[in-house]
């Protein structure tokens, strides 16, 4: 199969990441069966085992049953225990993009390491928070550490079992999806991670997609600023969510659409760990770039600004 | 027919009788082991040899690793190797080679000695002897033949132009990812699984493959085993491990058996309950052999390899402040631990630093409160660090302990300079705390990982001399009593077999290992020197030229 890496365009994965129980398979099991999935996409699993894939999806399975191949074009894939392998099988096959489930215990900076497999690239990683046990689970002496660094580690979030705990907080300027969202599997594949602030020329780029930035708060802000920076966000920013700290209070911030909310903290709440925004925004490379300077321009004339990626 | 061995002394590992002079063997089980002369009743009216072959020698029962790696070591054994450490192998010792020109010169020797074109695979170089490994340095050797180079940890490899293009690995390809370093051939982590899935149709082709169990299978023997387990068959894959473990294991030319302990999650994995597990490893004992023989053992990993610090350390963790890793979910560990507990299993679990036996303690706790057991012989396999408070609720919670006491001598330096410090690392394999609590405790090899050489251990066990000749953890020190009991009873306990061998005893299995020399009266720091000249695996002679 060595012919096969000399196709000319890598092709992008997305993490699936979280701990044991965070809705996962949940969560792929969603995506396997979106109608919108497009064809070429490969869905890589840990293990068949909790997966529901609907017996008329599918089309036919290989010889040794790792892969199964469904009726819209798309493959379900079972990693065994031998990633390389299901990289170098996927090689013969027309995949566009592939959905990586890891294990619960990885930690996805090192998995993100493998996405670099020759033939590969990482496009996001995605992590699942699960409300319920996340704060219990961040305190636990086996994986604590673990836990935490899943969480810190993530280019998007997705809060899952809200329900359970309504009102679980992530202080983290990690943008961040509830599992309900109905734009949730659309968002969650079209998510690109950039590196280094540069867009690359690697990915999807006839094809529109989510990306964020982060704005880390370093002085404090006139509130009127706030107020401008907030309505003079691009049309290609959908979301923007954080903690301002402005002469007159911290305000949380949340906008969807067009509607923004900010709620003032009061005295006997606890103080956001981080200061910033993060900005979600979805389009083409050009105008999402185009939709982050303006903010960055608006704000850099009132307030220093340092945007990271 | 009758046998009498004779021999200048026989250690028995009966704590009744620990000496004797003579045994006498009839059809493959021992009928009297003591004195000949009190053996008549025995021996009148009936036909009986006597075998005087080892009167000079020191007759032990049966050396027992209750822990290596048939398959692994089934890839690695027709490979060539230049190693830091010691290697006695059957087909010649392998010297220490601990310096960078002396690996060059014995990769150029190796070179030399093969037909041309025949690709060399070369296993053991680790830089911190060895110094830094790249293609151009292998080209200095040669840029016509493959030659491939295997880390001694297994975790990366090397490789020249001709072994890329081999493998149809084309350097121009591989674009700048982070696993793969082309320039110098440096193929670790993932990109190992990339060269590895490339270079299959060499290390993993059924004739090579067989020949490598034909080579264990001569490892097992001179080091003097007549049993051994294999603790995680189903590694790669069950039915081929278990085809050809029959082919190559299995008959009346192999001088030992083998209890083979299943892999419990590769088990059920493919979307079947860990519930159904106990009743899918149950199955399995209708396999059974002679020689090879399922059991109800099953094995379940904690925390990450020792060889690459990804051991789960409690408070103060590593100097560099990095964290181990679990190769399962603590709730996944436990809900497999419970499926076999209930079922009346003995489980064997992979631990290797103290928070992975921590969780696996905690773990085991629950169990006992939940369903109380005696005599369950739950296993702490590796057993790499430990505290002093952990010995007494291994002993309160009725466990014990399967060590591998060769990593203190290979890489306690390492771990106290660049580690975990010290202290911690002079008291990895805390041993004699166990003995000194009472829990069955015996040393493996976990074989490739450390030769299987149970006399290496024994010495390990006895010295804690570590590969710079520093004693690490002194009061850690076993008697060499207690060193061949761990490779003996305190094994065959382990491992389940105790019913019949691991000592020497009227009804027991003739099964012996034939020393030239006294291991419980010798030097201690000869005892890893001392010959081996014929193992008799039930009743048997298998001598070791």
């Amino acid at each position: 199969m060595s012919d096969s890496v000399a196709s000319s365009h890598s092709i992008p994965i997305t993490l699936i990441g979280g701990y044991l129980g965070a809705g996962k398979t949940t969560l792929i099991n969603k995506i396997l069966s979106y109608p919108g999935l497009p064809p070429g996409t490969a869905v890589l699993v840990n293990d068949f085992g909790d997966i529901n894939i609907d017996e008329s999806l599918i089309r036919g399975a290989s010889n040794d049953g790792t892969v199964i191949g469904l009726s819209n074009g798309c493959i379900c894939c079972s990693i065994s225990n031998d990633l390389s392998k299901a990289l170098d099988e996927l090689h013969g096959l027309e995949v566009e993009h592939v959905i990586m489930e890891t294990s619960g215990v990885a930690e996805p900076a090192r998995v993100w390491q493998h996405c670099h497999y020759p033939g590969f690239t990482p496009m996001a990683c995605v992590v699942l928070i699960d409300a319920s046990s996340y704060a219990a689970r961040c305190q636990d002496k086996y994986v604590g550490s673990l836990v935490r660094a899943q969480a810190a580690q993530a280019h998007l979030h997705v809060v899952s079992k809200a329900d359970l705990n309504p009102g679980f907080e992530l202080h983290h300027l990690t943008p961040q999806l509830s599992s309900q969202d109905p734009d949730l599997i659309e968002t969650i594949l079209r998510w690109q991670h950039v590196d280094d602030g540069t867009f690359t020329d690697l990915l999807l780029l006839n094809k529109p997609s989510f990306r964020a930035q982060t704005w880390y708060q370093e002085e404090t802000i006139a509130r009127n600023s706030l107020d401008a920076l907030l309505n003079n966000l691009g049309k290609s920013v959908q979301r923007v969510k954080g903690w301002v700290d402005t002469f007159e209070g911290i305000y949380k911030v949340s906008k969807v659409g067009s509607v923004a909310t900010m709620t003032k903290l009061k005295d006997n709440e606890p103080r956001p760990t981080i200061l910033g925004l993060v900005i979600i925004a979805y389009g083409d490379a050009c105008s999402i770039s185009e939709s982050i300077e303006q903010a960055g321009a608006l704000a850099s004339g009132q307030i220093t600004m340092t945007f990271s990626s | 027919m009758l046998t009498l061995y004779k021999a200048r002394s026989v250690i028995t590992m009966n704590p009744s009788m620990p000496r004797a002079s003579a045994v006498l063997v009839r059809d493959g089980n021992i009928l009297e082991v003591g004195e000949p002369e009190r053996m008549q009743p025995w021996l009148e009216g009936q036909q009986f040899r006597l075998d005087e072959q080892f009167a000079d020698k020191v007759i032990c029962p049966g050396f027992i690793d209750p822990h290596l790696h048939p398959s692994m070591a089934a890839v690695l054994l027709p490979m060539e190797f230049i190693t830091a450490m010691r290697w006695k192998l059957p087909w010649g010792d392998v010297e220490p080679v601990s310096d960078l020109p002396a690996f060059d010169a014995r990769m150029q020797a190796l070179h030399r000695s093969k037909p041309a074109g025949e690709p060399l695979f070369i296993w053991g170089y680790h830089q911190l002897w060895h110094g830094d490994m790249d293609k151009i340095r292998i080209h200095q050797v040669s840029n016509q033949r493959p030659i491939i180079i295997w880390h001694r940890s297994f975790h990366e490899l090397y490789m020249n132009d001709p072994a890329m293009s081999m493998a149809g690995i084309d350097p121009a390809q591989i674009k700048p990812g982070l696993q793969i370093d082309i320039d110098k051939g440096r193929f670790f982590e993932l990109g190992l699984g990339f060269a590895i899935n490339r270079l299959n149709p060499w290390i993993l082709a059924p004739e090579k493959y067989a020949q490598g169990l034909g080579r264990l299978k001569q490892v097992v023997h001179h080091g003097g085993h007549t049993s051994i387990g294999d603790l995680a068959t189903g590694l790669f894959n069950l039915d081929a491990e278990a085809k050809a473990l029959t082919e190559q294991l299995e008959g009346d030319n192999v001088p030992f058996r083998t209890r083979l302990v299943v892999h419990g999650t590769r088990l059920t994995q493919g979307g079947r309950k860990p519930e159904e597990g106990p009743a899918m490893a149950a199955d399995l004992l209708r396999h059974n052999s002679h020689r090879l023989s399922f059991s109800r053992h099953i094995k379940l990993f904690s925390d990450g390899a020792f060889f690459s610090q990804l051991a789960q350390m409690q408070e103060p963790g590593y100097i560099d402040g990095h964290h181990g890793e679990w190769l399962a979910a603590p709730e996944e560990l436990e809900r497999h631990i419970r499926a076999y507990w209930l079922a009346g299993y003995q489980i064997h679990v992979h631990v290797t630093g103290d928070l992975g036996l921590e969780l696996t303690l905690d773990i085991l706790q629950k169990m006992q409160d939940e369903k109380p057991r005696f005599n369950h012989g739950f296993t702490f396999e590796h057993f790499g660090f430990s505290t002093p408070e952990q010995i007494r609720r291994i002993k309160a919670l009725g466990g014990q302990v399967s060590a591998n006491v060769y990593y203190l001598h290979e890489l306690s330096n390492n771990y106290a300079k660049s580690g975990i410090g010290y202290e911690r690392a002079s008291q990895m394999a805390r041993v004699g705390s166990c003995f000194a609590a009472g829990i069955n405790t015996t040393v493996h090899s976990d074989f490739t990982m450390a030769p299987a050489e149970p006399l290496y251990n024994m010495w390990v066990a006895v010295n804690r001399i570590n590969h710079e000749g520093q004693v690490m953890g002194a009061a850690e020190k076993l008697t060499q009593q207690q060193a061949l009991e761990a490779i003996t009873i305190n094994a065959a306990h382990t491992i389940g077999i105790a019913d019949i061998t691991g000592s020497l005893r009227a009804g027991k299995r003739a099964d012996f290992t034939v020393l030239d020399d006294d291991p419980l009266n010798c030097d201690p720091m000869v005892l890893r020197d001392i010959g081996i000249c014929a193992t008799v695996f039930e009743g048997r002679v298998f001598p070791i030229p």
